[in-house]
């Protein structure tokens, strides 16, 4: 055991404490899984990650830094804000990329590349694994279970990209922001809200704030039906499905973690093929963590 | 907004990572309760401490300092191992007591004695109100543990601030086997402490008393270690002769935890609650 550099940095924010909380170990070398795991439980944080230096084929691929990434009881191959998070702790403690601007993060799922644009980061959408609309019991089941009519989901879709979320448009955003799910209804199930901020009927029109959806995210917690504040995962999912659908323009914002007290702000820009997942970070506590 | 010295604590333990942790924020005098409460929500720990000076009547009476308790829900007058915890980080950060041994903390609640013994601190447990429960909701919370009426050798509601049902159980292995249904606790809005007593729990070298303490209604479906519940227990307990005045509690084994609290009650009938802690995160936060 020795002190090793520590960061808990905020994501999907440029306020401290309206985003997502990430715990960061910036040298993670020497330490077991079982060391991290627990520390990762004892943080009672959604994620904590652990920065190592890349594995020979990693660096030989161009990767700058390697990270394992774990939440509450198991270890995850790729999670969208703890790379954010991760990237940013790794900036701010002095280091930098071999391509300006452009990072390569070795992660369980492989090689993932982020996009620096000033202050903010941006990550590569991973591919989903499942598209496709919902099975109607499905929906009928979310519909119940957030308390809204049938025909207020305007749209559903899988929107499983490792996490196994199921998407559901609803009419507006103030719809998305009143809703008090039924855990027991919704139990098992990854349900990813989301909601038009600007005009009703717009496809993808944003609101004064430049916003142009709501969205929230409730999962299976250790006491029943947890929200997430702000989710890398869904949101990636959810701009492929709006913009591959037509739903959503190239380039938009989302607002989530609203219902929570926060203000995230996720910045989606499709590029060619590609879609990215940007957003701010900061970070709100740094010192040395006794690991 | 400023860097503020920041310390995470880990209370009943003094290896990092076996106990309960803490976030304890320094110099925050000039902060808002707002602007406290934003923070504890967002580290989400089961509780988050901001030192400041004792206030004017506090200092006359002989506070060493001031700490205000939040849980990412709200503001709390007292809890214990924040109490532990916050007084550790206080001495971590080079501070001594007016008097050597003795830490006056004046907090929500008034001013609460701690007492430090080597790598020990210890709170004199809070007055305690108890009664006999209701044999109803007795009867639901034994069968949302999963036991029989039979298993159940002692049972005591349990009030000092934190509201617990306390059940004594014949043995330890049961009480490190239960699987609550947290829901249907949640439901009857009920925090349940379960305790079982070694015969030889008067011998402290090692742990004779095993504690869980399942807190559904407060959001927290179990608590790695809990001040409050151990010293209502110890309270009961000691006063009905179901355990020595002194005894070494384990707690959090079925979370992965390590804690210990060491009790004993003095000869004016005090009982004290102790433990070690441990910084494992020392920097600087942003508030």
């Amino acid at each position: 055991m020795r002190t090793r550099p520590f960061q808990q940095v905020d994501v999907f924010t440029a306020t401290p404490y309206l985003g997502n909380p990430l715990a960061v170990v910036l040298d993670g070398e020497g330490l077991g899984t079982e060391a991290m795991q627990q520390f990762t439980n004892w943080t009672n944080l959604s994620e904590a990650t652990f920065v190592l230096p890349p594995t020979p084929e990693g660096r030989a691929a161009g990767a700058d830094y390697r990270v394992r990434i774990f939440c509450p009881g198991r270890e995850l191959p790729f999670a969208g804000h703890p790379t954010l998070g991760t990237c940013h702790a790794w900036l701010q403690a002095g280091n930098t990329p071999r391509a300006a601007g452009r990072i390569v993060q070795e992660c369980g799922v492989g090689l993932v590349p982020l996009r620096q644009d000033g202050e903010r980061l941006a990550f590569a959408a991973p591919p989903l694994i499942k598209s496709g609309p919902l099975a109607e019991e499905d929906v009928q089941r979310i519909a119940r279970g957030l308390g809204v009519a049938r025909a207020d989901i305007l749209h559903h879709a899988w929107c499983d990209n490792g996490p196994n979320w199921r998407g559901v448009l609803l009419r507006s955003a103030e719809q998305v922001l009143g809703l008090k799910p039924d855990a027991a209804v919704l139990a098992g199930l990854d349900v990813g809200v989301v909601g038009p901020r600007g005009k009703v009927g717009v496809a993808g029109a944003s609101d004064a704030e430049g916003i142009a959806f709501e969205v929230r995210a409730f999962f299976p917690g250790n006491n029943g039906l947890a929200e997430d504040p702000v989710t890398g995962s869904l949101n990636a999912a959810l701009a492929q499905w709006l913009i591959g659908a037509g739903l959503a323009p190239a380039r938009y914002v989302a607002s989530q973690g609203t219902a929570l007290g926060r203000a995230g702000r996720v910045h989606v820009a499709q590029d060619g093929a590609q879609i990215w997942i940007g957003g701010d970070s900061v970070t709100c506590m740094a010192g040395e963590v006794r690991l | 907004m400023h860097a503020r010295p920041f310390q995470q604590i880990d209370v009943f333990s003094h290896r990092p990572g076996d106990g309960n942790p803490l976030a304890v924020v320094m110099e925050a005098g000039d902060l808002g309760a707002a602007e406290m409460q934003r923070f504890a929500a967002w580290t989400n720990l089961s509780e988050t401490t901001f030192l400041l000076p004792p206030t004017e009547a506090g200092r006359a009476g002989g506070a060493d300092y001031r700490v205000r308790i939040f849980t990412p829900g709200g503001e709390l007058p007292f809890a214990g191992h924040p109490t532990l915890g916050t007084c550790h980080a206080w001495l971590h950060a080079g501070h001594r007591p007016r008097e050597a041994g003795a830490i006056v903390q004046e907090c929500g609640l008034g001013l609460v004695r701690i007492r430090q013994q080597g790598g020990t601190l210890a709170f004199a447990a809070p007055p305690l109100r108890r009664s006999a429960p209701n044999p109803a909701l007795l009867a639901l919370v034994t069968g949302a543990l999963g036991l029989r009426p039979q298993q159940i050798l002692a049972a005591q509601l349990l009030d000092n601030g934190p509201r617990w049902l306390g059940l004594l159980l014949g043995d330890a292995p049961t009480v490190l086997g239960l699987q609550p249904d947290h829901a249907r606790l949640k439901d009857l809005g009920q925090a349940v402490g379960v305790v079982h007593v070694a015969p030889t729990a008067g011998d402290t070298q090692s742990p004779g008393v095993t504690v869980r303490a399942f807190a559904a209604p407060m959001g927290n479906p179990e608590d790695p270690v809990t001040g409050s519940l151990n010293a209502s227990l110890a309270q009961w307990l000691i006063a009905e002769g179901l355990a020595p005045r002194q005894y070494l509690v384990a707690q959090g084994e079925c979370l992965g935890r390590a804690g210990r609290v060491h009790i004993s009650q003095d000869d004016d009938g005090q009982v004290w609650v102790g433990g070690q802690a441990v910084t494992c995160i020392e920097g600087r936060a942003l508030l």
